[in-house]
């Protein structure tokens, strides 16, 4: 008897409502889909692009002892046209031909690599250890790796001082115990900016990377051994590759935002070393130069740009 | 000469007193915490065997698959295999292979560097690999799969590739927890055969884990049964599902009727039980009992004769049919005495049509010859 019920059941699903429920469902969700990606997208355009184009519209103005201190305005809309004939790819070609600012690029690089590189060297061994850690001490772990953010930043970098100027809390240390007889030169110097940016990037590297060990088939690796693999040679073979979307999110949270690092080059690395972040800041209110400061900042993203969209693609095939 | 479940065995190395294990178990005990659980086991496996260890979930036969790949230590007890004690081998050099429940491929790998793996942990010559992982696709059937990677294979297809890495290497015993435990029923039935004949096929020593006793029927040489970390009985299919030690054995392989029950008198080749339900089942002796001893009868369903007519003689129970099922090959009834116990009767049907008619709430009389059962005293 249940079984005459069924089939008549499922023909009629069939042959009226669900045809007409998948209309419906194509028009509803429709709507749905573009309002749920339209907020974002009016979101990021009305708080990044339009910022953005107004910062890539004063790089390519020309400074003038005015308030705001660039030309052309654009205040009153009669005068639009001749503004816009004014604009000048000047400030770039200054940019270009003068090699502080090369310099500045070239550093800024190069800092931020080789500090993403010993981050990574720090935070894979931690996030290694949280893993493998009990699972119940795992949370209490991950607090841990975020509690510094619980801080301001910018104390958290004042602090930092305190423990690496010559009479600071690390020399007073290793005077008393005798390792050293003359307190050592860290503030001041790269040493102090790396220190500062490995501190304050270590969560944003450890997180990821931790995620996606966190979340990897215990069995693998036990699968390898029984396939007659040595620990270090499963971790090189199975463990390594399979966090490597950790590692490559965690190298791109630290990698960006430090090769646009001010605070720490600035507290941290005095007047000698000369990031990108600190060349903008004096352009603009040492120089009061807008311009050209701007031409400095769009170049700077222009050169971001091309990483984050890597780490893009990266992220779209993870997913 | 009568034989259980009427199969006769050629390939029987346990019986014969010539011929010694190929892997011991002995006094193995594994806790974790206080929690115990293994129980100072100890088991026998032959060279070539398909054996099969069988038990409700939790019972711990992983533990003990574990601990003979190298994944967990004995608390206490020696694992010895092919004369060698595998205490302080790390897993990566014992020569044993496991597939392991949730399959474990490498999801970065193709299906062929998957199966190469182990090859290549052995310093073997590149086309050799090659010619091997070729063999083993071959085995499995999955020769047009091999540059796949696993998540593009389906369910039944990712479970061959697993079983084709573990058995690249040629381990000397092939471990296989709940090998078909993922697949779904149609797919398991035709892989147990499958699995059967490439056991056939190479004379690997195999041991799987189950808690699906039909799997265990219908693959194994021998199973275990296990509960609670022990072992309660290791013996061929026929040989548990005919002639269980224990009221567990008995119900958790198949379906069967249990009778509690006291001896009343033991004479002969017979014992008379007095039950619990009040009626007396008279049966064949096979075990040393007692007057008096408490003891169980455990009589499967389709060992009673069902009729709708009273039936004179002895071990005769009568009740009203509470429930009826068509299965097909057989045909299920439920029986509630007057007691209010239930008996299950499975009739086959051996002819298209019976010339028995009973419906729900007819009066039903169940009867069973004296060697139909089974006294148990456990
Ligand atoms: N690493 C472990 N730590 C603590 N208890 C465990 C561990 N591994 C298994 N157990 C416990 O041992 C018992 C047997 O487990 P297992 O061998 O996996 O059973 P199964 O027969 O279902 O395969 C279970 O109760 C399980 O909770
Ligand atoms: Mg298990």
């Amino acid at each position: 008897m249940g079984e005459a019920v069924k089939p008549g059941a499922v023909e009629r699903e069939k042959s009226g409502g669900a045809g007409n429920r998948r209309k419906w469902g194509i028009g509803s969700r429709g709507l749905f889909r573009r309002v749920v990606i339209g907020v974002p997208f009016l979101w990021l355009a009305g708080l990044f692009l339009v910022p953005f184009l107004i910062v890539v519209k004063i790089s390519l103005s020309q400074t003038a002892v005015a308030i705001p201190p660039y030309l052309p305005t654009f205040g009153d809309p009669s005068t639009w046209w001749s503004g816009l004939t004014q604009l000048t790819l000047d400030n770039y070609v200054w940019i270009a031909s003068d090699d502080l600012y090369f310099n500045a690029y070239t550093l800024s690089l190069a800092i931020a690599a080789a500090s993403t590189v010993l981050t990574l060297l720090i935070a894979y061994p931690l996030a290694y250890g949280m893993a493998k850690a009990p699972p119940a001490w795992r949370i209490t772990l991950v607090m841990l790796v975020i509690l510094p953010f619980w801080t301001s930043f910018l104390i958290r970098v004042y602090a930092w001082i305190a423990i690496l100027k010559p009479e600071g809390l690390l020399n007073q240390l290793l005077m008393s115990i005798g390792l050293i007889s003359e307190p050592l030169v860290i503030l001041n110097t790269p040493t102090a900016i790396f220190i500062g940016i490995v501190y304050s990037y270590l969560p944003f590297m450890t997180l990821p990377i931790y995620a996606s060990l966190e979340r990897m088939d215990h069995s693998l690796t036990e699968a390898a051994a029984d396939l007659g693999s040595p620990p270090l040679k499963s971790f090189w073979t199975i463990t390594f590759p399979l966090s490597l979307p950790g590692v490559i999110a965690g190298c791109f949270l630290v990698f960006i935002p430090a090769a646009g690092e001010f605070v720490i080059p600035d507290l941290l690395g005095g007047s000698r070393t000369l990031m990108i972040g600190k060349t903008v800041w004096l352009e603009f209110f040492t120089n009061r130069d807008w311009p050209v400061a701007s031409a400095v900042a769009v170049v700077l993203v222009a050169i971001l740009v091309v990483p984050i969209v890597i780490f893009q693609r990266q992220q779209a095939r993870v997913g | 000469m009568k034989s259980l479940g009427s199969i006769r065995r050629d390939f029987a190395p346990w019986i014969d007193p010539a011929s010694s294990p190929f892997l011991r178990f002995e006094d193995v005990t594994k806790r974790f915490g206080d929690f115990e659980a293994v129980d100072d086991l100890s088991l026998s496996i032959f060279e070539s065997e398909f054996f099969a260890l069988l038990g409700p979930s939790g019972c711990g036969k992983s533990t003990l698959l574990r601990m003979l790949a190298g994944f967990e230590m004995p608390t206490s007890g020696r694992i010895i295999l092919d004369g060698e004690d595998m205490a302080g081998i790390p897993p990566y050099r014992r020569p044993v292979n496991m597939m392991f429940q949730s399959y474990a491929l490498f999801p970065h790998m193709s299906v062929a560097k998957n199966i190469a793996f182990g090859l290549k942990q052995e310093r073997m010559a590149k086309g050799e690999i090659s010619d091997r992982v070729q063999q083993v696709l071959k085995l499995v059937k999955l020769e047009d799969y091999a540059k796949r990677k696993p998540d593009q294979l389906s369910g039944g297809q990712r479970q061959r590739v697993a079983l084709a890495r573990s058995l690249a290497k040629r381990p000397k015993v092939l471990l296989l927890d709940e090998p078909l435990g993922a697949l779904d029923k149609k797919l398991r039935e035709e892989t147990q055969f499958e699995l059967a004949d490439l056991q056939h096929q190479l004379h690997t020593t195999f041991i799987m884990v189950t808690h699906d006793q039909e799997e265990a029927m219908t693959l194994a040489d021998r199973i275990a049964v296990m509960d609670k970390g022990r072992i309660l009985q290791v013996a061929p299919p026929a040989e548990i599902y005919e002639a269980p030690k224990s009221r567990f054995v008995a119900d958790f392989v198949g379906n069967v009727n249990v009778f509690d029950g006291t001896v009343r008198s033991a004479t002969g080749g017979r014992v008379t039980i007095e039950t619990t339900g009040g009626f007396d089942i008279v049966a064949e002796r096979d075990v040393g009992v007692e007057v008096g001893q408490r003891v169980s009868y455990v009589l499967r369903p389709e060992k009673l004769k069902i009729a709708a007519e009273p039936i004179s003689g002895p071990n005769v129970m009568e009740g009203e049919v509470w429930d009826i099922a068509y299965f097909g090959p057989v045909t299920s009834f439920h029986i509630r005495l007057d007691t209010g116990a239930i008996v299950k009767v499975a009739m086959v049907n051996a002819t298209r049509q019976s010339p028995l008619q009973l419906t729900w709430h007819d009066r039903a009389f169940v009867t069973f010859d004296e060697d139909a059962g089974l006294v148990v005293t456990q």
